[in-house]
């Protein structure tokens, strides 16, 4: 008997198309996520009260700026108390933890049992990461999208068209923050200690996805540098799509380079998987 | 008939970093460092053919861990070859997998903070296993592993023996044809252990499941493995069947004897004069261990009941741990 024949499959292979497998098996992922999360549904109260205050914050600070002019940046005081409050509302969304994720599963040993299950790590957990996401939608954005609504100056989307490209341009921001805390994370392998590291990349994509201020209010040069980078098409050109600074063609360009960034993100951190994981090592004898 | 897995001549080496103490020594590290290697393993070969349940044994550290890693696709050999089902584990990780299970005895695989099933129906996707297999498989391991009460417990209020049934069962879901433990009854109390092993016979027994189990308990090996590896300081010590070890190596039978009351203890010396060891395991139970080509058992029993009022007593072959413990501090077999 050769070794060939030794392998025993689990069930017939033709039970399902590989497409159709591979699918439901993220899938179940993303039900895992989800299910996961609602262990700690508790922790989303004071989420949305985080989320009050930081917007508050802003409100004030933006209010005294623009007692002395009418636009700044290209932004009215209505328009960007709307950048301001709808860029937290989607940061609720896209926010993941696979960095750290990765960094724990490091440092614990617990990555090994990922290892041992024929699925790509950074699909499980990216998947997962879709169903917290989904789950702190109804737990977290649209508690915290109602709560801003009634307290601040928010305007609605420029139009349902509008919306809808927004709605597009934020799930591509998700994958786009995911492959990249992926890729990120997968340098726990080779450095072990990566905290400072994360935190350093939290504070910096805060400030060049367009968070904390639209890029518009950066010098040109630097505005024209992160133009070929990825950073900014995480909040600021979802935001521009939302206010209707970004419409017909432009919102198209926009939404294509969105995915053309959150697909060479995703190849970049298989790549960094690769170059990364032949160098596991695992405590213990 | 081809081996299932084939080991060649496999080496693993670990490069650490020393780490030198104190302030002064926390800057130098900054700037120089010193790494030292350890080779974990060191040139292990063993082939091992399908159906078969052979333990693996060592002392911490002894490198049975790494190489059980390397077997599954975790970690990558620095040096020799694996073929494990037809794959090189660490090159066709996500293929091999498929066909593996694998239960780490101080981790768990399943979903720390969600029942139990939930995790279940995780792999189930994982492995594309059919609603009729996977209902069937659960059925039966939840009637021996007695788990379908914890299905729907989150994993964390589980206890440890608890959780490692899960995990076991967890590991043979998708019927693999291969399965790895690494000290699957570490921790555990001897009713669950007992249990494992019996669930593991059956495994074996009836899906003719290859088994190879790490354990450093040896009442595991007695109970599942009809053949060990031992393996100390990265190197094998020994392969072969358990039986042929305690023939080869057991040295030394032991007599259990139990003094009828405490008026014999002061005539004890007089039954070591002739050199033989005693050793005490209660006041009135001692243990007199002797050389199989030096004395007959007869010999020996003759001494203790010529010279003492014995109540009972016990022929024994010395445990295998002995066998075990001297092997390790030989370094070699015979």
């Amino acid at each position: 008997m050769g070794a060939a024949l030794l392998v025993r499959e689990p069930s017939p292979r033709s039970y399902r198309p590989a497409l159709l497998g591979t699918l439901r098996t993220y899938g179940e992922f993303v039900r895992m996520g989800f299910v996961d999360t609602l262990a700690y549904r508790l922790r989303y109260y004071t989420g949305i009260v985080t989320y009050f205050i930081y917007v508050s914050v802003y409100y004030f600070i933006w209010k005294a700026i623009y007692e002395h002019g009418t636009a700044i940046g290209g932004f009215d005081f209505p328009q960007m108390m709307t950048y301001v409050a709808v860029g937290w509302i989607i940061r609720s969304l896209y926010f993941n933890n696979i960095d750290q994720d990765l960094a724990t599963q490091v440092s614990e040993g617990t990555l090994v049992m990922n290892l041992i299950k024929p699925v790509s790590i950074q699909g499980a957990l990216i998947a997962t990461a879709l169903g917290q996401s989904a789950f702190r939608l109804t737990m977290l954005t649209l508690p915290t999208t109602l709560v801003l609504f009634v307290v601040f100056p928010v305007r609605r989307p420029a139009s349902l068209l509008q919306f809808a490209a927004f709605s597009a341009s934020v799930v591509l921001s998700f994958f786009i923050v995911a492959a990249l805390n992926f890729a990120v994370g997968t340098l726990a392998i080779r450095l072990l200690s990566i905290l400072g590291l994360l935190r350093a990349k939290y504070f910096l994509l805060e400030l060049l996805s367009g968070l904390l201020i639209p890029i518009s209010f950066f010098p040109r040069i630097f505005q024209q540098a992160l133009n070929f980078l990825p950073f900014q098409y995480i909040s600021y050109i979802p935001l521009l799509i939302y206010l209707g600074k970004l419409s017909g063609a432009a919102a198209w360009k926009a939404l294509g380079t969105q995915a053309f960034w959150a697909l060479a993100l995703v190849a970049l951190g298989d790549a960094m998987w690769r170059w990364s994981s032949r160098k596991i090592t695992v405590q213990g004898g | 008939m081809s081996p299932l897995i084939e080991v060649r001549n496999l080496a693993k080496e670990f490069r650490s970093f020393k780490r030198r103490e104190g302030v002064l020594g926390a800057v130098q590290n900054l700037f120089v460092r010193e790494y030292v290697t350890i080779r974990a393993v060191d040139g292990v070969s063993f082939t091992i053919q399908q159906g078969e349940m052979v333990g693996y044994i060592g002392a911490n550290g002894a490198g049975k861990s790494t190489t059980l890693k390397m077997l599954t696709g975790i970690l990558v050999p620095t040096s020799g070859s694996i073929i494990s089902n037809g794959h090189v584990p660490y090159r066709d990780r996500r293929r091999y997998t498929r066909h593996i299970g694998v239960v780490f005895g101080q981790r768990t695989q399943l979903w720390w903070d969600i029942a139990v099933v939930e995790s279940f129906k995780l792999l189930k996707e994982i492995y594309e296993i059919s609603d009729v297999d996977y209902r069937r498989r659960l059925g039966r391991f939840s009637e021996i592993l007695n788990i379908g009460e914890y299905l729907h417990t989150p994993v964390r209020k589980l206890s440890l023996g608890e959780r490692m049934r899960c995990d076991l069962a967890a590991s043979l879901l998708h019927n693999p044809p291969l399965l790895f433990l690494d000290e699957p009854t570490i921790g555990l109390d001897v009713v669950a252990k007992e249990r494992i092993r019996e669930f593991l016979k059956e495994v074996n027994r009836a899906e003719r499941t290859t088994v190879l189990l790490t354990t450093h308990d040896l009442s595991d090996i007695e109970e599942l493995s009809r053949r060990i590896l031992i393996i100390d300081k990265g190197r094998l010590l020994f392969d072969g069947d358990l039986a042929e070890m305690k023939k080869r190596l057991a040295r030394y039978n032991q007599v259990k004897f139990f003094l009828k009351d405490r008026s014999q203890i002061p005539r004890l010396a007089e039954v070591t004069s002739n050199g033989l060891a005693l050793e005490r395991v209660d006041e009135l139970t001692y243990i007199m261990r002797f050389d199989r080509d030096e004395h007959s058992s007869a010999e020996v029993i003759r001494t203790l009941v010529n010279r003492l009022e014995v109540r009972d007593l016990l022929i024994e072959e010395e445990p295998i741990e002995e066998i075990v413990k001297r092997i390790y501090l030989s370094g070699e077999v015979g």
